[in-house]
């Protein structure tokens, strides 16, 4: 499984003059789940591109520092050697849908006939990727035709099929209702489990706290933290990074109170509660 | 979502026959007669076509089609049976205007040749998935990137229609007028330029990239997800096409030798 390494990352757009990264640097390990966070045009999907080296290969610009996937330097291959590696699902699905086949089946395929895949491969990781994200029932129909929660699960399906080691979605669930966004963050996370490391950039900050390992902070293009949820979220400062806590940890901030264990404020339904009961009881631990 | 490409999804056995019995035969059905330079060889395939269009249930949507060139080929029959210079022997007088047997003849020979060729397209293009078609092509050899642009089309350019309707009712929402006599509607139509324009680039250039990240640039070799049928009926069928090929070849050596 793949490690990521990125070191000194650094990266303009063509035609302008500020830079969009400033000297990012940090490790991944297998197998992890990070949420990204931070407001617009802090550089999250500037990050997301150049790990699949969308950036600089797609766009061109001014680049400096190193991306690495294992012992794929990014920037020296071509995407389509990387995305075998590195999967990545963007907002909009409208946009990610090929037009050339006129089933989801057919469209989850297209990434698989690329790669050279057999055909009762194909059939095997289309149907379990169908199934994982719960559109195996649409499978006939014209991918143009889907809802758009739907139309987003099958673009995050037609990755997972590829079986890349580092999948990044940004802004995955933009579409999708509470319940949609809890299955897609399920899925995801079970594909975590599975030693598939996961970066995901979401503005649903409950969601993120729930789920990422840690949290990576942007703002104008620095990385301004990158830790456990209940750190970052506990930052005095955050609000000036355009980013609203989970309102579970604004409630206990407000309220004053801690998780004893870290220190920091509860960022879950489950940990706020636990923090208070043992408030309630006086400070000892309920069994 | 409508569709711009003519096939109908049926399921008959013309459908399934393989897109490449199909082409060979069109190429047939234009290469013999002009072989053996009979009508009597474009009458018959004409009558060919019309039963695999029978059986392929899509004889129906020829119509429109017979239509549009029957309207070319009526002109064709009035100036060859009136003006054409070796015109002798009149067939028809309708009061002053004089039909001649010699550019009749003529005409009939052209209509034939249309028509027999408007047919062996229908089959191929009424009943195959545009998909199938161009993925038999890139079977052949064809590039894969110019295969996705023919098959993308039949996709993209309708939504691209829609995103023209959507972005009309929004403007239409916001109190333009949009319908009504020419002037307001050529009005209309500027406004909607720049949003279609400026959002086609922008899809094209998202679609691009969820391309790459989809390994489509990729060197491997190519494989393909549905599965080429070699049954013995299909094998049947392309032997007995290229016999009549044949046949027709030696029969035009025939003719030449006499």
């Amino acid at each position: 499984m793949a490690k990521i390494v990125v070191e000194h990352l650094k990266y303009r757009y063509p035609l302008t003059d500020e830079l969009a990264l400033k000297d990012i640097s940090f490790t991944i390990e297998p197998g992890e789940f990070i949420g990204i966070i931070g407001e617009n045009n802090a550089g999250k999907s500037t990050l997301c591109q150049a790990l699949v080296g969308i950036i600089p290969n797609f766009y061109k610009g001014a680049y400096g520092g190193k991306v690495f996937i294992d012992d794929l330097e990014v920037a020296k291959h071509s995407i389509s050697e990387v995305c075998r590696k590195v999967g990545i699902v963007f907002q909009n699905p409208f946009n990610q849908v090929t037009g050339s086949k006129l089933t989801v089946y057919e469209e989850i395929a297209f990434g698989l006939e690329n790669m050279g895949l057999s055909r009762t491969e194909m059939m095997e990781r289309i149907d379990y990727s169908l199934k994982l994200l719960d559109i195996y029932q649409y499978k006939d129909r014209n991918p143009f035709d889907l809802s758009g929660g739907q139309m987003q699960r099958m673009a995050i399906a037609s990755i997972i099929a590829m079986r890349p080691e580092v999948i990044i979605l940004d802004e995955p669930t933009s579409q999708l209702d509470p319940q949609g966004s809890e299955e897609v963050f399920r899925a995801v996370q079970s594909l975590s489990q599975e030693g598939i490391s996961i970066l995901m950039v979401e503005h649903k900050m409950e969601k993120i706290a729930a789920y990422s390992d840690r949290v990576m902070l942007l703002k104008d293009g620095k990385m301004v933290a990158f830790d456990t949820p209940q750190k970052v979220f506990s930052l005095e400062n955050l609000e000036q990074y355009g980013v609203n806590a989970p309102a579970f940890t604004r409630i206990c901030k407000k309220l004053g109170i801690k998780n004893q264990k870290n220190g920091c404020y509860p960022v879950t339904l489950e940990e706020a509660e636990g923090a208070i009961n043992l408030l309630k009881n006086g400070g000892i631990a309920d069994e | 979502m409508k569709s711009i490409s003519l096939y109908q999804d049926k399921n008959t056995v013309i459908h399934r026959i393989d897109p490449l019995s199909k082409i060979l035969y069109i190429l047939v059905a234009i290469i013999v007669p002009f072989l053996l330079a009979s009508q009597i060889a474009s009458a018959a395939f004409i009558l060919v076509s019309i039963i695999i269009l029978l059986m392929g249930k899509s004889l129906k949507r020829t119509v429109p089609m017979l239509g549009f060139s029957g309207l070319i080929l009526i002109t064709v029959v009035i100036i060859q049976g009136i003006f054409r210079p070796d015109n002798v022997t009149p067939a028809l007088v309708l009061g002053s205007v004089v039909f001649y047997k010699e550019g009749l003849l003529f005409a009939l020979g052209i209509s034939l040749n249309v028509i027999n060729i408007l047919m062996s397209f229908s089959i191929l293009v009424l009943t195959t998935k545009p998909s199938d078609m161009v993925e038999t092509f890139v079977r052949m050899g064809l590039s894969p990137k110019l295969g996705y642009v023919l098959s993308s089309v039949f996709q993209i350019i309708p939504q691209m229609t829609e995103t023209m309707a959507t972005i009309t009712d929004a403007q239409r929402s916001r109190g333009m007028e949009t319908e009504g006599n020419l002037t307001t509607r050529v009005k209309a139509f500027f406004p909607l330029i720049s949003p279609v324009v400026m959002n086609s680039l922008i899809t094209t250039k998202e679609r691009a990239i969820a391309l790459e990240v989809r390994g489509f640039d990729s060197k491997q070799k190519k494989t393909f997800l549905t599965e080429v049928k070699k049954t013995r009926s299909e094998k049947v069928i392309k032997i007995v096409l290229a016999a009549v090929l044949i046949l027709s070849l030696i029969g035009r050596v025939l003719i030449w030798l006499r």
